[in-house]
C-alpha cells in the first residue's frame, strides 16, 4: 500500500522551542487518520505545517511527501496549487474562514472559479449541487444566504462544501465538530463518513475528543508534548493501548456504559515547551517511570501489528 | 431521598428592548416552566445542548437573576420570598462554581485574598482564624500553602478550578451549583477535578446541581439526571434508568449521538435539523420539529411532565 501522504521527522520551532518535534506518520488513500492529544500538544500546528500555513516566526523542517513531491520543498506558487486543489482544510470555527460580506453561493463559486475554469451559471449550479451534497436543505435558496444567517452546523457544512469544491485527495479537519452540539456533531461526522466513502478521499482528523476518534478514525496517532508517543489502528488502540500516556488518557475518561466510583486520573500536568523534563516527557506523570526513562528520549519503535510506541518499558527499560 | 432543593414551574423570559424605529424583539424564553429536585447529599445532573437554559436555571436558583414565575424551595425555605438579610444568609449555604474559573477570579487578588474575602464579607474570625481557614481550604482542594501568595494567572486551568472550588467551599455551603466546572479542562486534568469534587461532596455532605453538556461526565457525577430542551425539562430519572432505558425521544437521540470511546459503533437516531430559536419555540411539544416520532397531536398539545415510575418523569405524548 503506497501512502498518499508521508510526513517524516516533521518539526516546528518557535525560537528555541519545538512545538512539533520529529513527527512521522503516513496516510493511505481513502484512510482516516486521527491525530489526538490534549491542548498544546502540537496537533493543530502539525496540521498547519502539512499545509505550510505555520505563522511567523515559526520554522518548519523535515519532509512531507505527497503524491510524489516534498511539499516543504515546493515554491509558494506550487504550494498554492496543492492547497485547495489536492488538499483542503476545515477548522473548528467556520465563521473565521467564511467572509461575512459575501453570500455562501458567491464563496463557493469563487472557490470553483479559482481552481477550475468554471464560470457563471455553471458555477452556480455546481455550488447548489455541493450544498445538497453536504445535505443543506433548500440548497438553491441557501446560495443567497450570508454566513451569519446560518447556524454553526450549517456553516460547517458550507465549509465542507467549499473544501470539496475541487475534489481534494486529502481533507485536513481541525476539530471540525468541537464547537457543535452533540446531535449536530453526530450529523457532521455522519456526513464526513459518507463523503469519505463516496468520494474516496483521505482525512486527517485533528481532535481532542476520543469519542469522535473511535467513531470515525481508521488509525490514530497520539501526541504528547510535541511528539507522537503511539500510533495504532483505532480498534487496537482502544482495546489495548501500549503507551502509559494512552493508557492513562483512556482510563481517565468517564464512560457512558459503566459507572466507576473514581476515575483513574493522570497526576500532574502537561509540561510547557520551555520546561520539558529530560528523557521521556511523560516520565514525571508516569507510574512506570524508572531511572533509564530520564536518560534519553524514547524513540517510536514497532510495538505489534501495524503499531508503534515510544516507551522503553516495552523493551525492558533497555535503550534499543 | 428527600430533596434539599425543589423547583416548580420556574419561568424566565429575557426581554430585549425596542427603540424609536424598532419594536422590541420577542422575548427569549430561556426557561419556560421547569420542575427539578436535587436530592439531599446527592447530585442532580442537568444536561442539554447549548442554549437550552441550563445556566439560566443555575443562576435563577441562586437568585443571581430573578425569576418571572415559579417557586424555589431550599431546605424548606421559599427562596424567592427571602428579604435581603435572609437572602444573604441563604447565599452562605448555596454557592456556585463556573466553567471558566479565570473569568470569575479577580486577577489582581492573590489566592489568599480571594479565599479570605467571604470571611471578611460575613465577618468571620480574626486575622489568625482567617489565615487558618484559608490554609485548610487550600489543603482540602489539594493546593499547597505557598500557593496562597500567587495570582490566578500563575495557575493552570485545573489549579484555577481548584481555587474556584475552595472559594465556593469557604462558608461551608450545603448546596453547590456547578456550571460546566470541567468543560474547559483536558481529560487528564478533568478526571482529577471530578475526583476531587466527589471526595469533597462525601466529606462535607454536599448536595450538587451539576450542569454539563457532557453526558459521560454527568453520568459519572449524578445520582439523578434531568434533560433540558429549549427551556423545558423533557425527562428526569435516576441515573441508571436514564442511561439504560431513556423514554423521551430526545434523550434517546442525545444518548445515541455521543460516541463511546472504544465502544461499538452504534446505530444512531439521526435528528433532523438543529435546535429552533428560543424566541419562537414550536407549538405543542418543543421537540416536534426534530422528533422522529412526531404526530399531529404533538403540534397541538403541550405534553405534561408526568411521573411514569418513582423518580422518573417524562414529557411525551407517546410515553
Ligand atoms: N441576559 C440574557 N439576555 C438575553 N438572553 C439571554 C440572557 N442569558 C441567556 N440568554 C438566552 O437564553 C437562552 C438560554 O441560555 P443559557 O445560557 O441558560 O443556556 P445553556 O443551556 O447554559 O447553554 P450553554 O450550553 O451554551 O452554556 C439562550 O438562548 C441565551 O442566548
Ligand atoms: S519511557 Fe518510562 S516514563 Fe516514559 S512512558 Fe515509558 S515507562 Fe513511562
Ligand atoms: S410529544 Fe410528540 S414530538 Fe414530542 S417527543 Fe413525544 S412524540 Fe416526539
Ligand atoms: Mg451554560
Amino acid at each position: 500500500m503506497s501512502a498518499l501522504l508521508d510526513a517524516r521527522g516533521l518539526t516546528v520551532h518557535f525560537g528555541p522551542w519545538a512545538v512539533v518535534e520529529d513527527v512521522s506518520f503516513s496516510v493511505a488513500p481513502g484512510e482516516v487518520l486521527a491525530i489526538v492529544g490534549e491542548s498544546g500538544c502540537g496537533k493543530s500546528m502539525t496540521a498547519l505545517a502539512l499545509m505550510r500555513l505555520v505563522p511567523e516566526p515559526g520554522r518548519v523542517s523535515g519532509a512531507v511527501l505527497f503524491e510524489g513531491r516534498d511539499l516543504l520543498a515546493l515554491t509558494e506558487r506550487e504550494m498554492r496549487q496543492v492547497r485547495g486543489r489536492r488538499i483542503a482544510m476545515i477548522f473548528q470555527e467556520p465563521m473565521t474562514s467564511l467572509n461575512p460580506v459575501f453570500t455562501v453561493g458567491h464563496q463557493i463559486a469563487e472557490a470553483l472559479a479559482w481552481h477550475g475554469t468554471m464560470s457563471g451559471a455553471a458555477a452556480r449550479a455546481e455550488a447548489a449541487r455541493l450544498l445538497s451534497l453536504v445535505e443543506i436543505p433548500n440548497a438553491a435558496e441557501r446560495l443567497s444566504a450570508y454566513p451569519h444567517e446560518l447556524s454553526g452546523g450549517m456553516r460547517q457544512r458550507v465549509m465542507i462544501a467549499i473544501a470539496l469544491a475541487c475534489r481534494p485527495a486529502l481533507l485536513i479537519a481541525d476539530e471540525p465538530t468541537t464547537a457543535l452540539d452533540a446531535t449536530v456533531q453526530a450529523q457532521i461526522i455522519d456526513l464526513l463518513r459518507r463523503l469519505r466513502a463516496e468520494l474516496g478521499m483521505a482525512v486527517i482528523l485533528i481532535t481532542h475528543d476520543l469519542g469522535v476518534v473511535s467513531d470515525f478514525a481508521d488509525r490514530v496517532a497520539v501526541m504528547y508534548a510535541a511528539r507522537v508517543v503511539e500510533t495504532a489502528p483505532a480498534e487496537a488502540l482502544f482495546a489495548d493501548p501500549r503507551h502509559p500516556y494512552t493508557q492513562g488518557l483512556l482510563a481517565s475518561l468517564p464512560r457512558l456504559d459503566t459507572t466507576a466510583e473514581r476515575l483513574a486520573a493522570i497526576p500532574g500536568q502537561v509540561p510547557p515547551p520551555f520546561a520539558l523534563p529530560p528523557g521521556c516527557r511523560f516520565a514525571p506523570r508516569c507510574a512506570h517511570a524508572k531511572a533509564p526513562c530520564e536518560a534519553a528520549l524514547p524513540p517510536l519503535l514497532p510495538a505489534g501489528e501495524a503499531r508503534a510506541a515510544a516507551c522503553i518499558r516495552l523493551t525492558g527499560y533497555a535503550a534499543p | 431521598m428527600t430533596a434539599i432543593l425543589s423547583v416548580r414551574g420556574l419561568v424566565k423570559h429575557f426581554r430585549g428592548r425596542g427603540g424609536l424605529f424598532r419594536d422590541a424583539p420577542p422575548p427569549v424564553r430561556a426557561v419556560d416552566g421547569i420542575d427539578l429536585d436535587v436530592p439531599e447529599g446527592g447530585t442532580l445532573g442537568l444536561v442539554g445542548e447549548s442554549g437550552c437554559g441550563k445556566s439560566t436555571t443555575g443562576r435563577l436558583v441562586l437568585r443571581l437573576i430573578e425569576a418571572d414565575q415559579g417557586t424555589i424551595t431550599f431546605a424548606g425555605e421559599d427562596v424567592r420570598a427571602a428579604d435581603p438579610p435572609r437572602l444573604r444568609a441563604l447565599r452562605r449555604r448555596m454557592q456556585i462554581v463556573f466553567q471558566d474559573p479565570f473569568g470569575s477570579l479577580d486577577p489582581r487578588m492573590t489566592v489568599r485574598e480571594i479565599l479570605e474575602e467571604p470571611f471578611l464579607i460575613h465577618r468571620i474570625g480574626d486575622a489568625a482564624e482567617r489565615a487558618r481557614r484559608v490554609r485548610r481550604l487550600l489543603d482540602a482542594v489539594g493546593l499547597a500553602a505557598h500557593h496562597a501568595a500567587r495570582h490566578p494567572h500563575q495557575f493552570s486551568g485545573g489549579q484555577r478550578q481548584r481555587i474556584g472550588l475552595a472559594r465556593a467551599l469557604a462558608l461551608d455551603p450545603a448546596l453547590i451549583v456547578a456550571d460546566e466546572p470541567v468543560s474547559a479542562l483536558d481529560v487528564s486534568v478533568q478526571a482529577q477535578v471530578l475526583n476531587l469534587m466527589k471526595d469533597l461532596q462525601r466529606e462535607r455532605r454536599l448536595s450538587m446541581l451539576f450542569i454539563s453538556h457532557n453526558l459521560a461526565v454527568v453520568r459519572h457525577m449524578a445520582d439523578a439526571v434531568a434533560v433540558m430542551y429549549l427551556g423545558v425539562v423533557v425527562e428526569q430519572a435516576p441515573r441508571e434508568t436514564l442511561f439504560a432505558a431513556p423514554l423521551h425521544p430526545y434523550t434517546q437521540a442525545l444518548l445515541s449521538a455521543v460516541p463511546d470511546p472504544g465502544g461499538e459503533r452504534r446505530a444512531r437516531v439521526v435528528l433532523r435539523g438543529e435546535i429552533p430559536s428560543p424566541t419562537a419555540p414550536p407549538s405543542g411539544c418543543r421537540f416536534r420539529t426534530r422528533c422522529p416520532l412526531a404526530e399531529a397531536r404533538c403540534a397541538a398539545e403541550v405534553p405534561a411532565l408526568r411521573a411514569v415510575a418513582p423518580g422518573h418523569r417524562v414529557a411525551c405524548h407517546l410515553v
